[in-house]
């Protein structure tokens, strides 16, 4: 260490001390940190980036994408008519499902007393394409080639063919990123669908499980139950398929049970995924989290004599 | 040790950078991701000890900034961990060279083990959960790298 500050560090090297240099940049990414935790102006700085780093996550993602062009080449023809006969067979029963839907729509409109069934919910959807995927323990994050530039906004939902992906947590002009439903910070509010008993959805880390921490252990669940996004929360609008519940265990010591829920969609799969957009009107819209802080408090909204 | 064999030096530097970056950041399966090493972590190390006056501080803190952006995390905690790896290396950049290859692989173990340090300090204060034991496991096969590292960007740089 000595001779690092001696007349031997003159000698060899006429470099700028480094200390000023590393407190300048230390103390830098110190105020970005800050005002990015505090999403201060510092988002501003992390558009222009993203923007930057598109070609380097493009090149990144680029193996993955010859890997799988160049498989794709030399699929063997007999796999592709078989692929080919699958899809077509898939095609007509998702026809038959949506003519028995289309009848469907019209029912419970009369049902509901309606003159016309409701308008479509979703307004517009993107394909985007997965760029990058990052499924390490702590984070579920994937990045999509779609942005700012064709309207993508923050908190905007993510589905696949099997069901919900997640939302998006940031956007940049040509890129946003995703936090996947099984991203351990990530919370979805859901309802089973064969009784609308409403609980929330959390991610575990792992890319096709969901933990249903906040059922109490006399609730009404069963192994097999599909949980579809509740409309609450503001980002998911309701009635999009989440998952079903494969584990629901009862310990009479505890106040809640354990229950866990596999994914609908195929998170880790997927290459693509479609981002929606909905019709502000609809009644399945997401609930404003804002009008729900708006509402009364729940013992002035509650009829009288209600059980507690 | 000077780029004598590079025309342009500092070229030579950013583009191997980018090139490690690069290589870091890979989209890789969940097996894979912890047994990769962290290649512009040892790159930043790499210029910072031996061409102490083209390998900067700023290569390091911009690579940072991009690393944040690509993995999504806290804007400036890579960069203020990269800095810090690139601070230490340059301080005792003529120690570092002095000592034989073993010797410089237990600097880099324990130089890495500072950076994750860092990223894992940073992620504890933003309110991450921070029980991954996945992220020290970066560290064995980043020192395995460094001798790698050394030979492969010292044969480019300054043919012995």
């Amino acid at each position: 260490m000595a001779f690092a500050s001696g007349g031997l560090n003159r000698l060899s090297s006429r470099e700028p001390a480094a200390g000023p240099r590393f407190v300048f940049f230390a103390l830098l990414s110190l105020v970005l940190m800050y005002y990015d935790q505090k999403d201060g102006w510092s988002t501003q700085i992390r558009y222009g980036l993203q923007a930057a780093v598109y070609p380097i996550q493009v090149a990144v993602g680029s193996p993955r994408k010859l890997w799988r062009a160049t498989s794709e080449f030399f699929t063997a023809r007999n796999e592709l008519e078989a692929q080919n006969a699958q899809l077509l067979a898939r095609d007509q029963q998702l026809s038959i499902a949506a003519m028995r839907n289309a009848a469907l729509e019209q029912e419970n409109a009369r049902l509901r007393g309606l003159n016309a069934a409701l308008p479509p919910l979703v307004t517009r959807h993107v394909l985007a394409d997965v760029v990058s995927a990052d499924m390490g323990r702590l984070r579920h994050r994937l990045v999509v080639d779609q942005g700012d530039r064709v309207g993508v906004f923050r908190a905007q939902a993510a589905i696949d063919t099997g069901g919900l992906v997640g939302q998006t947590v940031r956007v940049g002009p040509f890129s946003a990123e995703l936090m996947l439903i099984t991203d351990p910070e990530h919370a979805v509010p859901v309802e089973l669908v064969r009784n609308g008993l409403r609980t929330i959805a959390v991610g575990t880390g792992n890319t096709e499980e969901l933990q249903l921490p906040f059922l109490p252990v006399n609730s009404d669940v069963k192994e097999g139950d599909l949980l579809v996004t509740s409309g609450l929360g503001g980002v998911f609008p309701s009635g999009i398929p989440v998952g079903t519940v494969i584990e629901f265990a009862r310990d009479p010591d505890q106040i809640l049970a354990r229950a866990r829920a596999k994914t609908a969609a195929t998170l880790e799969r997927d290459r693509q995924v479609m981002l929606l957009w909905f019709d502000a009107n609809h009644p399945a819209r997401p609930v404003d989290p804002k009008l729900l802080s708006e509402l009364p408090p729940a013992s002035v909204a509650q009829p009288a004599g209600a059980p507690q | 040790m000077t780029l004598d064999g590079v025309r342009n030096p500092r070229l030579f530097v950013w583009t191997s950078s980018l090139a490690a970056l690069m290589l870091q950041s890979l989209p890789l399966s969940k097996m894979l991701s912890i047994l990769w090493p962290q290649f512009f972590v040892l790159c930043v190390l790499y210029w910072s000890t031996m061409a102490p006056r083209v390998g900067d501080i700023l290569i390091a803190f911009l690579g940072g900034l991009v690393l944040d952006v690509l993995q999504g995390t806290q804007l400036g905690q890579h960069a203020l961990a990269l800095s810090l790896v690139a601070y230490l290396a340059i301080r005792f950049h003529l120690m570092t060279r002095a000592k034989p290859l073993f010797e410089q692989t237990l600097l880099v173990v324990l130089i890495l083990a500072i950076y994750e340090g860092v990223l894992w300090a940073i992620d504890g204060w933003s309110g991450l959960q921070a029980r991954n034991w996945e992220r020290w496991m970066h560290i064995i096969p980043g020192a395995i790298c460094w001798p790698l590292i050394v030979g492969l960007l010292g044969r480019l740089h300054a043919p012995r």
